[in-house]
């Protein structure tokens, strides 16, 4: 390669050749900063060298840590009652402890530690957390050993905030002053003092963080023990994130995106000159430390989950029939037997659990909305038990006498009779009574041949292979007519008086409509004589099947991914992501009316609010450098700038992909999703603020490598100016966390005098705010 | 003791003076361009260092420093001979290569030869001209959106004032069409009715369809302006010419061939001007400049849509600016130029063409018609036709009023006997924009008043009287109480209730006027009068106000705004200001009164609003299956197509759908050019030369266009909450069959490693199977006539509904 004729100088050639580095470029520019680049460590000020000691800084983050435990666990048993979705995660965690399935879109992490810590405390498992406001004393819950887990790793994470942000280079009073905003943070205190997830995956994102910053400088001593411990910590971590709650995928998007930069300068080849070989050693390291090893946690997440939870649960009828089938105690695995010709059967429908039901009474003739009926018997979904729920299904091939030849199959052309009515289900191209895309669905006389056609319907097992059997609970099927292929459907709509109110049947021609499950739910009657054999009480009970791990796996996956996106019912507390960051709206977490006590979700405003500033510097920081540097202009010294660059923008990395996905989604938000980005503006705040008081600071940060030059060290100086404003902003984000206090610990009450006091924001919907009477002008 | 120079011996070593510096010399400072030349480290080739380093690769040393500064500043006058260089420099444009100008033709002969490349693209035009025109009257009923845009055009011709979503320009355009055609504007465009003899649509269709000519020429140009091969030029406008989707759309009378003509210009306008970036501010590049601007202008006033190609415009200056930014060279005052010479160009005209497309349709449209009701009741006061001016001028009680609502897109109060479906389940109150007899209300005493007779005296209405609206047809009375209102929640409810006998004092309204556009102020404004008079009607037990602010119901409202009653008093809030438009009342005297002219920028900007308004409300409806609908998904890869036309037997049938080798290959390559661009980039970071830097700067500079000009017109769809069709991709093509022939452009007919042989056969293939595929396609687009069946092989997609099922 190198020994190219130089004249001919052919495209797609590499060029060999690294220019020599024989002018160092870094050093060459900090000549411009010759007085900061010397400085002495020992020319700062005092204070700064008093708080950059290791005792102070010690001293600093336990006061910090034991501060966090302080308001973390105060009246930590208040109040005694289910709090907004502990109402989901306290009852998860009884499963766990009975042992019982449950179905979440969550991942288990986070709610197997709840679990673990129920049992730990001699949680029974019998109290299941029905609604917001069931008292724990009276079902004699150990619900405050439940709840100092979260409050436990809510506390953790202030002193692991102080820590990234001493790694990452900052002054103590720096770190402090990050670490204090989410000290003092009513939100923060709020969410982690009760049995929800949040705090379990702030905690872990934290030490994610954490463990990423201590990896990133190790950068010059790579593959070293230290430098895989850190990186495999990182994945761990990561892992444990993403296990706690589904946002957590947020976070390994963020380190994703972080390595990939990191990758792309490794690559480069003007930098450091590393040769492929090299980069795919990195490459790989970081496959295993981040793709391998998380992923292996997150599995084992899952195995504990189906381990632990072996018996039947609420979680069932989301699973597949071949799922349930491993759970012991399911209905299914007891009682699902095969359908037989003539067999008289009710069927339900899986999403909304009604009969496929039929009277007698007709549809009106015409509409409200003038459209026209065939005046046909009404078919409807029926919620109850009722004989009209019966039918009974009619071969339309001869069948033999006995054996195996009378079992309906999948794909088999059947009739649905009517027993009550002795008609035939029937569909036809004319409009169903609510929906006038879809057909109606009617009824047809046993004895009138003329529309035999009209009356066939494919029974099409979900999943199903040609030869299976159709078999009561566990076979889910949808019935497709002959000859219009439209599939019985319902949904929850009301038809009018008409129709008793019942649920609207109708023919949907959507066939691959997922919604459009049916089952058999009983045998009623059949004319076979093993009949009573096949009824539940002369069954013997069957032993639970097992299912490979990874299907199972799959399947919960799939349908976490799926129930995930249908959350979009709307919520009175939901609220938009761009109002977040301005803390313009609350949830109301519980409520207690003859005390007029309340807790409502909201974070400390001075905190929120300083956030919000600082970003808005921080970005504006950044815009007014690349604009100068478009001019050739240096105002800032390079190593504050790569600081600003790489280590703030690392948090602001953070903060938007936490933050910005959330405006593409349609499910339900709530501003308890900020907290993640919260904590990391929490971060860019206390960066911001180092840049406005120094112009130095603490450099190099990075582990030096063996072949590493040796930069020029030099030291952030804050003075006393930072121990100062840092005190007194202190002050306020305390004043300001004791005002809201009541709100955030639900307790004390307050009258409606005070709850306006503390309604700041016109959008803030507190509750038993006193009625202000109208101004009459 | 002082020693004495006189007396003692002094050794003589050498002078006493310090040894001298380089300080005590005069520092003669090199040229600038001496760094430039002599210094290695500049003859790096800055493509091979990124924008850091390569501001860093320039030397630190004071006396360079000092040459850097003063380079910036550099007093030049035409004096300084070490600074020129710089500028000799030939210009390296990332569009076409620049050819020297061509002297002045001395004989026919010469010119012609100057002129020969035009002849290909003459060539291609007058095959679109067979394309386009031919058998173009085929099917004589109204096809598809003809029925809109034909109606529209009439509208013009009538000068009758009607309502639409978009922009005028193109269904005035339309409209002239029919003028010079000879239409008299008196059909009435009823989706698949036979055109009478009266209609010369074949004409219209004709002069519409040139704008679809005039794409291919514009695709050529357009292709040469970004520095195609010759071999790509044919293929850009082989692929324009046989697409059938664009053949097809431009074949009728609709709005899209001029959409896609305006789209094509402005591109055209944009690549010109680029080519033109080495001579800033000369006759040429201000020509261009201007282009653009207008094109923007009118593409824009056709159809919204002509906004996302406003946006590639937009980004492609923002780029240039941030160059012309990073240039230290660049004086401040050339800088400042440069911007003020965008703003004005590329944002003040279009504004300007845009409005004045606003104007001549309120000129044109001077009379009254079916879309009155969208505007203010004072510019529907000055059309003729409209009856406003006989209307008692006096407000009494007894009348039977109308009440427009003044915010900007208001309606008329309106009320039918639908009830809620949630909340008090009353009569529906709601905001409407069609005349119509449920707007009108009489003006009724209280209930403790004696009951209104004709026979006593007249009261007329005053400031703070307190009255009780009864609806026209229904004869219920508007109602508030505290009921959520339906969409906005904060508000009460309000709602039509009782009769003319029930009722309570929730049916009370207190009449406050805000002023008088006439006469003032409020103080000077004694008797309420029709259109001037602006009140506001405030509920007399709740306190609240009478509001509509564009907020669109569901289809239980039948989409129309609602009207809710606002507990806070902000007296600013137009949407709470109402005024009275038609009146009735036999007691009193006609009125015969001028009006004020309303002023154009209010019109302009109510329109507007309205447009925008209807626009948001056409969300598609979950309970209805629109067969012709389509998802953007649907598009680049040609899912589904779309009937435009009745299917019968004997119908001349037209399918909207692409050639589909041109879309499936166009969208292959956005693909592929994503691939691409990574893989150069990770080669870039290897160090490996692929390209040398203007090659890679034209390769970047056409994918930017062609990429980004393609996700500017796709992605909103995305986002969009309205329903969509299929020829809403027909502009967003356009840019991905720049992409296609970019990449073949650069893979086959620019490669250097390819011989001319190769690179034929491959133009040959490209260009043989465009021609074949629009061959076994034309006939979508030509007309089908007799039954589909018997046009067999169409059916290269399952999904496609070409045959009935």
């Amino acid at each position: 390669m190198a020994s190219k004729s130089p004249q001919a100088p052919r495209l797609r050639q590499r060029q060999v050749a690294v220019p020599t580095q024989d002018i160092d470029d870094s050093r060459l520019h900090q000549e411009d900063h010759v007085g900061e680049v010397y400085q002495n460590p020992r020319r700062r000020h005092p204070v700064e060298k008093l708080l950059e000691t290791r005792r102070a800084s010690f001293i600093v983050v336990s006061v910090l840590t034991a501060l966090a435990f302080a308001l973390r666990f105060y009246k930590i048993n208040q109040p005694d009652q289910v709090v907004f979705d502990e109402v989901h995660f306290g009852k998860f965690a009884a499963h766990y402890i009975s042992r019982e399935y449950y179905f979440d879109v969550h991942p288990p992490f986070a709610k197997l530690l709840f679990g673990l810590a129920g049992w730990f405390v001699g949680f029974d498992g019998k109290f299941l957390f029905e609604n917001i406001g069931d008292s724990y004393t009276d079902n004699h819950v150990p619900y405050v050993g439940m709840r100092a887990l979260p409050a436990i790793l809510g506390s953790l994470t202030v002193p692991v905030v102080y820590a990234i942000m001493k790694e990452s280079g900052y002054s103590t009073v720096i770190a402090a002053f990050s670490a204090s905003i989410i000290l003092f943070d009513n939100a923060h205190i709020a969410q982690s003092r009760l049995i929800l997830l949040d705090a379990t995956l702030i905690f872990f994102l934290s030490l994610t963080m954490y463990s990423y910053i201590r990896f990133k400088k190790l950068r010059y001593l790579p593959f070293s023990t230290e430098w895989w411990t850190w990186l495999t910590l990182t994945g761990a971590f990561m892992a444990c994130t993403w296990g706690s709650k589904v946002n957590g995928i947020l976070t390994v998007a963020t380190i994703g995106i972080a390595v990939l930069i990191d990758l792309w300068d490794i690559l480069d080849v003007k930098k450091e000159g590393h040769t492929m070989e090299y980069f795919w050693r990195h490459f790989t390291a970081r496959a295993i430390g981040l793709i391998l090893v998380p992923f292996i946690i997150y599995l084992s997440f899952f195995y504990v989950h189906f381990a632990v939870l072996t018996k039947s649960g609420p979680g069932d009828t989301f699973m597949s029939p071949a799922f349930q089938e491993t759970l012991s105690g399911n209905e299914m695995l007891l009682n699902s037997q095969e359908i037989k010709y003539l067999d008289t059967v009710t069927l339900r429908h899986k999403d909304t659990k009604v009969f496929l039901h039929s009277h007698i009474e007709r549809y009106p003739l015409k509409y409200e909305d003038g459209r026209i009926s065939s005046q046909g018997q009404q078919v409807t979904g029926y919620g109850h038990n009722d004989t009209n729920n019966n039918w009974q299904i009619i071969p339309t091939k001869a069948l033999p006498e006995a054996g195996r030849g009378r079992y309906v199959r999948h794909g088999d052309v059947i009739q649905l009779l009517h027993v009550n009515t002795q008609s035939y289900l029937l569909t036809h191209d004319v409009a169903s009574p609510l929906m006038p895309t879809n057909q109606e669905f009617t009824t047809w006389p046993k004895d009138d041949h003329s529309r035999h056609n009209d009356t066939l319907f494919y029974i099409n097992i979900n999943e199903g292979h040609d030869g299976d059997v159709v078999k009561s609970k566990s076979g889910h099927f949808k019935l497709i007519h002959g000859s219009t292929r439209v599939a019985l459907w319902t949904h929850t709509k009301q038809l009018p008086e008409w129709a008793f109110k019942q649920q609207e049947i109708n023919g949907n021609k959507g066939a691959t409509e997922k919604s459009a499950t049916w089952f058999i739910q009983d045998i009623i009657d059949s004319e076979d004589e093993d009949f009573k054999n096949r009824t539940e009480d002369h069954v013997e009970p069957k032993k639970p099947k097992s299912m490979n791990f990874f299907r199972k796996f799959g399947e919960l996956q799939l349908l976490m991914l799926q129930h995930n996106a249908g959350l979009t019912a709307s919520h009175p507390y939901a609220s938009s992501p761009i109002n977040w960051p301005f803390l313009l709206s609350g949830i109301s977490f519980w409520t207690e009316n003859d005390s007029q006590k309340q807790i409502y979700l909201i974070g400390n405003i001075v905190g929120w609010w300083t956030c919000v500033i600082s970003l808005s510097i921080y970005v504006g920081i950044l815009g007014a450098d690349l604009l100068a540097r478009r001019r050739g202009l240096d105002p800032i010294p390079d190593p504050v700038r790569n600081r600003l660059w790489n280590s703030t923008g690392f948090f602001m990395l953070v903060w938007g992909v936490h933050y910005a996905p959330f405006f593409l989604m349609s499910r339900q938000l709530f501003i308890h999703h900020y907290l993640p980005s919260h904590l990391a503006s929490a971060m860019i705040a206390g960066s911001v603020f180092s840049f406005i008081l120094s112009e130095t600071v603490n450099y190099p940060v990075s582990v030096r490598g063996p072949s590493t030059r040796a930069h020029p060290k030099q030291y952030a100086d804050l003075g006393i100016k930072a121990p100062i404003i840092f005190v007194g902003f202190s002050v306020a984000m305390l004043v300001v966390l004791l005002f809201f206090a009541p709100l955030t610990y639900g307790t004390p009450g307050l009258t409606g005098e005070q709850v306006n006091a503390r309604r700041l924001l016109s959008t803030w919907t507190l509750h038993f705010a006193a009625k202000v009477t109208a101004e009459v002008v | 003791m002082r020693p004495s120079g006189s007396g003692s011996v002094t050794v003589d070593f050498g002078p006493s003076t310090p040894p001298r510096t380089s300080d005590d010399f005069e520092q003669v400072p090199y040229p600038p361009s001496h760094w430039a030349n002599a210094n290695p480290e500049e003859e790096l080739p800055l493509y091979s260092v990124n924008e850091e380093k390569a501001r860093r690769r320039v030397p630190k040393h004071t006396g360079v420093q000092q040459f850097a500064s003063d380079a910036d500043n550099y007093d030049d006058e035409g004096k300084d001979v070490y600074s020129k260089p710089r500028s000799f420099k030939a210009y390296q444009s990332s569009g076409r290569p620049r050819y020297p100008p061509t002297p002045p033709p001395t004989s026919i002969k010469e010119f012609l030869l100057q002129n020969v490349e035009h002849v290909t693209p003459v060539i291609y035009t007058l095959l679109a001209c067979w394309t386009r025109f031919h058998n173009i009257g085929l099917s004589n009923t109204v096809v598809w959106d003809e029925a809109h845009f034909g109606k529209f055009g009439s509208h013009y011709l009538k000068r009758e004032f009607y309502f639409d979503v978009h922009p005028p320009l193109g269904k005035m355009l339309v409209g002239l069409v029919g003028l010079l055609a000879g239409y008299d504007g008196q059909f009435e465009f009823k989706s698949g009715a036979e055109y009478p003899d009266t209609v010369p649509y074949v004409a219209m269709r004709v002069m519409l369809a040139t704008f679809g000519v005039g794409m291919v020429p514009l695709g050529w140009y357009t292709a040469v302006e970004l520095g195609m091969s010759q071999w790509a030029c044919h293929l850009v406008a082989l692929m324009v010419l046989f697409d059938v989707g664009w053949l097809c759309i431009s074949r009728f009378i609709l709005l899209d061939a001029m959409l896609l003509f305006f789209t094509f210009l402005t591109v055209f306008c944009m690549t010109k001007f680029h080519n033109q970036q080495y001579q800033p501010f000369s006759f040429d590049w201000w020509t261009w400049l201007v282009m653009t601007g207008l094109s923007i202008g009118w593409v824009t006033s056709i159809k919204l849509v002509g906004l996302f190609v406003t946006a590639l415009v937009g980004l492609y200056t923002i780029e240039d600016l941030w160059d012309k930014f990073g240039d230290l060279k660049m004086s401040v005052r050339d800088q400042l130029r440069h911007w003020a010479a965008r703003i004005a160009c590329l944002i003040v005209l279009p504004i300007l063409v845009f409005m004045a497309s606003f104007k001549l349709h309120f000129m044109v449209l001077s009379h009254s018609g079916p879309g009155d009701a969208q505007m203010s009741s004072l510019f529907q006061a000055n059309l003729e036709g409209n009856d406003f001016s006989r209307n008692p001028l006096e407000i009494a009680i007894g009348s039977r009023v109308t009440l427009k609502n003044v915010g900007y897109g208001g309606g008329l109060l309106h009320s039918h006997v639908q009830t809620y479906p949630i909340g008090s389940a009353q009569q529906q109150v709601t905001c409407y924009h069609y005349k119509d007899d449920n707007n009108e209300w009489n003006l009724l005493p209280r209930w403790e008043e004696p009951p209104y007779d004709p026979k006593t005296p007249l009261r007329y209405l005053k400031h703070n009287d307190i009255i009780r609206l009864s609806h026209g047809p229904t004869g219920r009375n508007l109602h508030s109480h505290t009921v959520p209102a339906p969409v906005t929640k904060l508000n009460h409810e309000v709602s039509c209730y009782g009769n003319a006998t029930v009722g309570d004092v929730h049916d009370y309204w207190r009449v406050e006027v805000v002023d008088d556009i006439k006469r003032g102020r409020k103080e000077k404004v004694d008797r309420i009068h029709s259109l001037t008079t602006r009140l506001r009607f405030r509920h007399n037990i709740l306190g609240c106000y009478l509001r509509a602010a564009n907020t669109v119901l569901p289809q239980w409202g039948f989409k129309q705004i609602e009207v809710s009653c606002i507990p806070e008093n902000s007296p600013k809030d137009a949407h709470t200001y109402w005024n009275v438009e038609s009146h009735w009342n036999d007691r009193l005297p006609a009125g015969e009164t001028k009006y004020y002219r309303s002023p154009f920028l209010r019109d302009f900007w109510h329109l507007n609003v309205a447009m925008m308004t209807s626009n948001n409300a056409l969300v598609p409806d979950p309970d209805k299956e629109d067969i012709l609908a389509s998802k953007p998904f649907d598009w680049p890869f040609l899912h589904l197509g779309l009937r435009m036309c009745g299917w019968g037997d004997t119908q001349i049938k037209y399918y909207l759908m692409g050639t589909p080798l041109i879309w499936w290959g166009s969208a292959t390559s956005l693909i592929a050019s994503l691939i691409v661009l990574g893989v150069y980039l990770l080669r870039q970071q290897r160090k490996y030369t692929d390209m040398d830097p203007n090659e890679w700067d034209h390769f970047l500079y056409v994918g930017k266009v062609a990429f980004l000009g393609w996700a500017l017109h796709y992605a909103p769809f995305l986002i969009m909450g309205r329903v969509t069709y299929l020829h809403h991709y027909l502009p967003t093509l356009y840019f991905a069959v720049l992409m296609l022939a970019h990449l073949l452009d650069h893979f086959i007919f620019s490669s250097r490693r390819l011989v001319l042989k190769t690179k034929a056969i491959a133009f040959g293939i490209c260009a043989g199977s465009i021609l074949l595929c629009f061959w076994w396609f034309k006939s979508v687009a030509f007309g089908i006539s007799g039954p589909i069946q018997n046009h067999k092989g169409l059916l290269w997609r399952k999904s496609w509904n070409i045959y009935e099922q």
